[in-house]
């Protein structure tokens, strides 16, 4: 059928993703600290992973965490903290709750954790519910202190810590995966895919003065 | 241009060595119309004064000519419009104001011109001006008020103009977080966030000035054998040497807000980024608001001096004494060329010294002590400068600027002095306003003669003249102590305390409250022009209470919170009423310390960003389909798809409900709160969470569900499908989603925690869409092709089912709003998009026609179907016609509750269908139903249409509404009267129940 070459996923970011152009804002000298060719804060949208939240059953704590260690090499975090393995991570949202991501799969990740853990956590594919977005660069913690009302210092928020927050009125879960390879420290968001484009204004519009580029993610 | 600044007048007051201004920086700039520069560093005051303006104002009341007073953010007086345009704001303190070029200012409140103000005329009026006027003479009649009085009062007193354009400027908020805040920039400031920020604390350092140094700018002292402003730089370079430091210059601290569970407390500032500038850079904000999180806090936000009450004492040319030598050192500026001091302290006689030092002739320093420092004495001799102890200023004389003062001396005789400045210092006003915000009292201290912080709110220290500690020494000793502890209580060792030697500070003072028997009228509160006799009416007509005396007079009420005026008049309270001041007391101070613009407050949340929008998958498909879409709650959801050539939108959606029950059509549903439900007990949890029963519910069948709040009214509906053993999917209505899961997450975590049952939202990962009409089932067998089948034997009414469809997990619901054979069809919302449009395409030679929520409502109501309009919160499951849907055999939420007598009445409203008699009559929405011939009134009310719609099918309106005893009454004829739109129809009683009411269109 000529229709299903058409049958293609849509990020609601997909006018402002690496397909389109990517709208680049020059710095403003004045607040620049960095050289002007660098833009301060680089935002990435996230493509093809797969997201589900986990919700350990009743009494089943410990035999959850013993299946997570067993099929993904992870040691479920007991905090607001995240686990990664081989491309798996999870990230604690609350008592028994967590994200659990990978970065390919789809959602297929969804239906292989529903088996993996069958009995002993109820699972919900996420993977279209959420949109994530990467952010670096020398002024991204500037950029996300006008968004977030919670303290991104690297003494109070460390790599593999995680937040669920709001980012200008949107409820947001926001963590620290490990550093680039330049030791730029990143941070991921994770939202709400109707409120992505209201997002992303705001978070645009708070990056801008720094210098602010969209890359492939 | 070049030509243009050739014509500058040069500045004719500015002193050729002092100051820190960049001379090799001029500005040129405007104020009412004339050109003039000024240097990069000045303030508008220093540049206005450095031009010989003295004349920058006319005041609220009276429209006195009025000059500039202070140097800071306490100015009552020089209040300018600034910029122009859209930019244009009023009531800006030309003392804050940072000059830069071709900023363009005008004075306020004088017509035609500040020079000449025909408005002055009030001040011959002034006997009916006086404290109290509004409330006495424009008490009657009361509709004079709003048409008459207010508007003249408005134009004769206002203060500035703002513009009435948006604003072309962005607004921007941030949080900030820190272990030691560090509010002022001062001498003792500067001292604590030196001292914490050695110990590697994270501190951040504010000040409302765009230099840091305080009073050092302004005042000749050595600090370590360096001069104060050397002193100051080296701190500041250290200060921005650390990594954990962050100063924050002309950022105001406006208000200390609560503390938290960790004990750290919040205060709001506010950071003027761009105001210094002509246009903010580009992404720049103008202003930006700061949530500042702190663990510790050192307040060292300083004083404010005090004016002396006497005669005359708002001619311009009268200033505050510490303004003037911060005029004279920091700004290269000497206000005047005559001029003499009024003090009741050791602070005037250092300005004179600075001024003789400046080459300013002082012809007399005026102090009302008897005795003073003999050392201060001699130092004044020295420069040729007439002392007189003991005295006072009672009047002073000039038109427009002042000329002459009237000095009443020791012996009782008058003295003339001809002097343009007249420096004024009554002592210091501790700024203890960000102290007292959480609720705390300032005390009162008989040894400077003013209000100090009392108890400090949890995690907040001060340092410095804030406190009363007005010596230099003792600022710097206190500060560096206070920065050390902070840091130690956020547990960061600060080691040594910093320590410095500095030069002697004379900061005795006595205080005089008001002049005795003075010429003229003596002004407490400039901003609000009240005057002594204000005060002494207020008293006088028993307005004796602090709280009274602000509101008679409006004594401390004008936009800088009585920051010079509020302990005169407290002073002036206590005199005529032989009380301490202190038993007097004082009014609360309230954030924010100094004018927050309503910009920064709103941020980037402007027009339509407002809120955040939430946008289905389909949008830009129904966008492209011209769709007009409405707001339901943060959804856009498409309203109608206007057709080429259709000219009202009743046109369309009659057009919509047509082909949807004559063919089939196509509707975004995914705004639909969808929820998942798991666990071994998830259907026990449903079982009490809705009326009916749901653990009986097989898998792969959908049931209809109505849920209570605890109080037994109706809480929401909507279907409930099981779709795997222990696995239920949950609808409820758009608007009520949140609201739904909330109650969920408290009845599963609060109320039963022991059912294992596990609930998350997941509206967001499935785009749905109903697809309605007789012509359904064809378009889903080409849509899915040999992934589903869908007869009705294989998937009958109710029944739901996940499947893979092109490699994807989707879900399929044959459920109903419409009436018609019906489905809902779910496919991951990445796909949503991509489903729409191959829907649309297998729909194409079916006639499939999009149709939006309001021919949704249509058929919802020409099918009796209740909805938000009906689940208002004041009905109950028997008012909605679905009282027997509450199970006898089970408990559930809400169920004791729905009992209550009051909520059992047979004679509640309860749902009927109503149509005109005459059927071309348009029924309203909200219309009352009464007995035909009743007349309109509450006693005769019988209940009222909620929904209304015009009916394609039927050709003529309908409603649904709740009517006393409604069911029994189908037949009889009532009135339906609006009278708020002018709805006044004869409508028929019937069953709500409008179209197919057997229900033979479900079930093909």
């Amino acid at each position: 059928m000529s229709d299903s070459l058409a049958f293609a996923p849509r990020s609601p970011l997909a006018a402002v993703g690496p397909a389109a152009a990517a709208p680049v804002s020059a710095p403003a000298p004045a607040a620049a600290a960095v050289p002007v060719a660098a833009p301060g804060v680089t935002a990435a949208v996230l493509d093809g992973f797969g997201l589900a939240t986990v919700l350990a059953r009743k009494g089943s704590s410990q035999t959850l965490a013993q299946r997570a260690r067993e099929r993904f090499g992870i040691d479920l975090p007991t905090a607001p903290t995240l686990s990664a393995a081989s491309g798996v991570a999870f990230a604690g949202t609350g008592p028994g709750a967590w994200l659990a991501m990978a970065d390919r799969g789809g959602n297929g990740f969804a239906a292989k954790l529903m088996t993996d853990l069958d009995g002993v956590a109820s699972v919900s594919d996420q993977s279209d519910g959420y949109v994530l977005i990467r952010l670096t660069g020398a002024r991204v913690r500037d950029a996300l202190s006008k968004l977030v009302p919670i303290d991104l210092h690297p003494r109070a928020f460390k790599a593999g810590d995680v937040a669920s927050t709001v980012a200008s009125h949107i409820g947001v879960t926001l963590w620290r995966p490990a550093d680039g390879p330049d030791a730029a420290h990143v941070f991921e968001v994770a939202l709400f895919r109707s409120l992505a484009r209201s997002f992303w204004h705001a978070l645009a519009d708070a990056a801008a003065e720094y210098g602010f580029a969209v890359h492939p993610p | 241009m070049s030509s243009a600044r050739d014509r500058i007048p040069s500045q004719p007051y500015r002193l050729p060595h002092h100051g820190i201004v960049d001379r090799a920086h001029p500005l040129g700039f405007e104020f009412d119309g004339r050109r003039y520069s000024g240097f990069a560093g000045d303030t508008l005051a220093s540049a206005l004064l450095a031009a010989g303006v003295r004349l920058v104002g006319r005041s609220f009341k009276y429209h006195r000519p009025r000059g500039i007073v202070a140097a800071g953010s306490e100015e009552p007086n020089a209040l300018v419009e600034l910029r122009s345009g859209a930019r244009r704001e009023a009531n800006t303190r030309a003392t804050v104001a940072e000059l830069f070029e071709g900023l363009v200012a005008r004075s306020q409140n004088a017509w035609p011109s500040v020079g000449f103000d025909v408005g002055a005329v009030n001040s011959l009026l002034s006997p009916i001006f006086v404290a109290g006027f509004y409330y006495k003479t424009f008490m009657w009649p009361a509709a004079f008020w709003e048409k008459l009085y207010e508007p003249i009062i408005r134009r004769a007193a206002g203060l500035g103009r703002a513009s009435h354009d948006s604003d072309p400027d962005t607004y921007d908020k941030a949080h900030a977080f820190c272990d030691v805040l560090v509010i002022g920039g001062g001498p003792a400031g500067l001292a604590a966030a030196l001292a914490a920020g050695r110990s590697g604390a994270r501190v951040i350092l504010c000040d409302e000035d765009f230099v840091l140094g305080g009073r050092l700018n302004g005042d000749r002292h050595v600090i370590d054998d360096m001069s104060g402003r050397d002193w100051v730089w080296r701190v500041e370079t250290e200060l921005r040497s650390m990594p954990g430091v962050r100063i924050m210059a002309r950022t105001t601290v406006f208000g200390t807000y609560d503390d938290g569970l960790t004990g750290a407390r919040t205060f709001g500032a506010l950071e003027r980024v761009s105001d210094h500038l002509a246009v903010p850079q580009a992404h720049r904000p103008r202003q930006r608001l700061w949530k500042i999180i702190a663990r510790q806090s050192v307040l060292a936000a300083g004083a404010v001096e005090r004016p002396l009450v006497f005669g005359g004492n708002d001619r311009p040319g009268v200033m505050m004494a510490a303004a003037v030598r911060t005029y004279l050192n920091r700004f290269g500026v000497a206000p005047g060329r005559r001029a003499a001091i009024f003090t009741s302290g050791d602070d005037g006689w250092r300005t004179a010294a600075d001024l003789v030092q400046a080459g300013v002739s002082v012809e007399a320093v005026i102090d009302s002590r008897p005795d003073v420092d003999p050392a201060l004495v001699r130092a004044a001799e020295r420069g040729h400068v007439q002392v007189l102890l003991s005295s006072q200023v009672v009047g002073t004389h000039g038109r427009q600027r002042l000329s002459s003062i009237s000095v009443r001396g020791a012996d009782g005789r008058l003295a003339r002095f001809a002097v343009d400045l007249l420096a004024v210092s009554g002592g210091w006003n501790p700024s203890v306003a960000l102290s007292t915000h959480p609720g705390e009292k300032p005390r009162w201290s008989p040894g400077i003669s003013a209000f100090v912080p009392g108890d400090l709110p949890r995690a907040m220290s001060a340092a410095g003249a804030c406190t009363g500690s007005l010596a230099l020494a003792d600022s710097l000793k206190e500060g560096a102590g206070a920065g050390a502890r902070a840091a130690a209580a956020t547990g960061f060792n600060a080691g040594a305390v910093p320590a410095w030697k500095s030069s002697d500070d004379r900061v005795r003072s006595s205080p005089l409250w008001f002049v005795e028997d003075f010429d003229g009228k003596a002004f407490v509160d400039f901003q609000h022009d009240v005057t002594y006799e204000d005060v002494v009416l207020a008293e006088r007509e028993g307005y004796r209470s602090v709280e009274h005396l602000k509101r008679y007079t409006t004594l401390g009420m004008a936009t800088d919170q009585g920051k010079t005026s509020s302990v005169n008049g407290l002073a002036i309270m206590a005199a005529l009423t032989g009380r301490s001041i202190p038993d007097v007391g004082t009014t609360s101070a309230r954030p924010p310390y100094t004018p927050v613009s309503i910009g920064a407050l709103a941020g980037s949340h402007r027009g339509k960003h407002f809120r955040p929008t939430r946008l289905t998958a389909g949008h830009d498909w129904a966008q492209e389909r011209g769709a007009t879409f409405v707001e339901t709650g943060q959804w856009l959801r498409a309203q109608w798809f206007t057709a080429p050539g259709e000219t009202n939108w009743q046109e369309t959606v009659s057009r919509e409900v047509r082909a949807v029950r004559s063919s089939v059509g196509v509707c975004d549903v995914s705004t639909l709160g969808k929820i998942d439900i798991q666990g071994a007990d998830a259907g026990a949890f449903l079982d009490r969470v809705y009326i009916n029963m749901f653990s009986t519910l097989p898998v792969g069948k959908a049931r209809y569900g109505l849920m209570l709040r605890e109080d037994g009214f109706v809480m929401d509906d909507g279907t409930t499908a099981q779709l795997a053993k222990d696995h239920y999917v949950m609808s409820t209505t758009t608007a009520n989603a949140a609201g739904v899961m909330q109650h969920l997450e408290h009845a599963r975590q609060v109320l039963w925690p022991e059912l294992d049952v596990q609930i998350v939202s997941v509206t967001e990962q499935w785009a749905q869409y109903a697809i309605a009409g007789p012509k359904a089932r064809q378009l889903l067998e080409r849509l899915l092709g040999d992934a589903f089948e869908v007869s009705d034997r294989a998937f009958p009414y109710l029944a739901c089912s996940q499947f893979s469809w092109r490699n994807l997990p989707v879900r399929l619901f044959r459920i109903s709003f419409s009436g018609e054979l019906a489905y809902e069809f779910a496919v991951p919302a990445r796909y949503g998009d991509a489903a729409i449009r191959a829907i649309v395409r297998a729909g194409e030679t079916l006639d499939v026609t999009p149709y939006g929520t309001e021919a949704l409502g249509v058929m919802r109501i020409e099918k009796g179907h209740v909805a938000g309009n009906e689940l208002n919160g004041t009905t109950t499951a028997a008012d909605l016609g679905l009282g027997r849907m509450m199970s006898k055999k089970k408990d559930f939420i809400g169920r004791v509750l729905a009992e209550r007598p009051g909520l059992t009445d047979p004679e509640r409203p309860t749902l009927i269908g109503v149509k005109p008699v005459d059927r071309s009559a348009r029924l309203y929405g909200g219309a009352h139903f009464l007995a035909l011939g009743a007349v309109p009134s509450l006693e005769n009310d019988q209940g009222y249409l909620t929904s209304v719609a015009y009916s394609p099918m039927l050709g003529h309106w309908i409603g649904l509404g709740f009517l006393k005893r409604g069911p029994e009454r189908h037949g009889e004829r009532l009135r339906a009267f609006c009278p708020i739109r002018g709805g006044d129809a004869e409508v028929e009683v019937v069953s709500p129940l409008f179209f197919d009411p057997e229900g033979g269109r479900l079930h093909v």
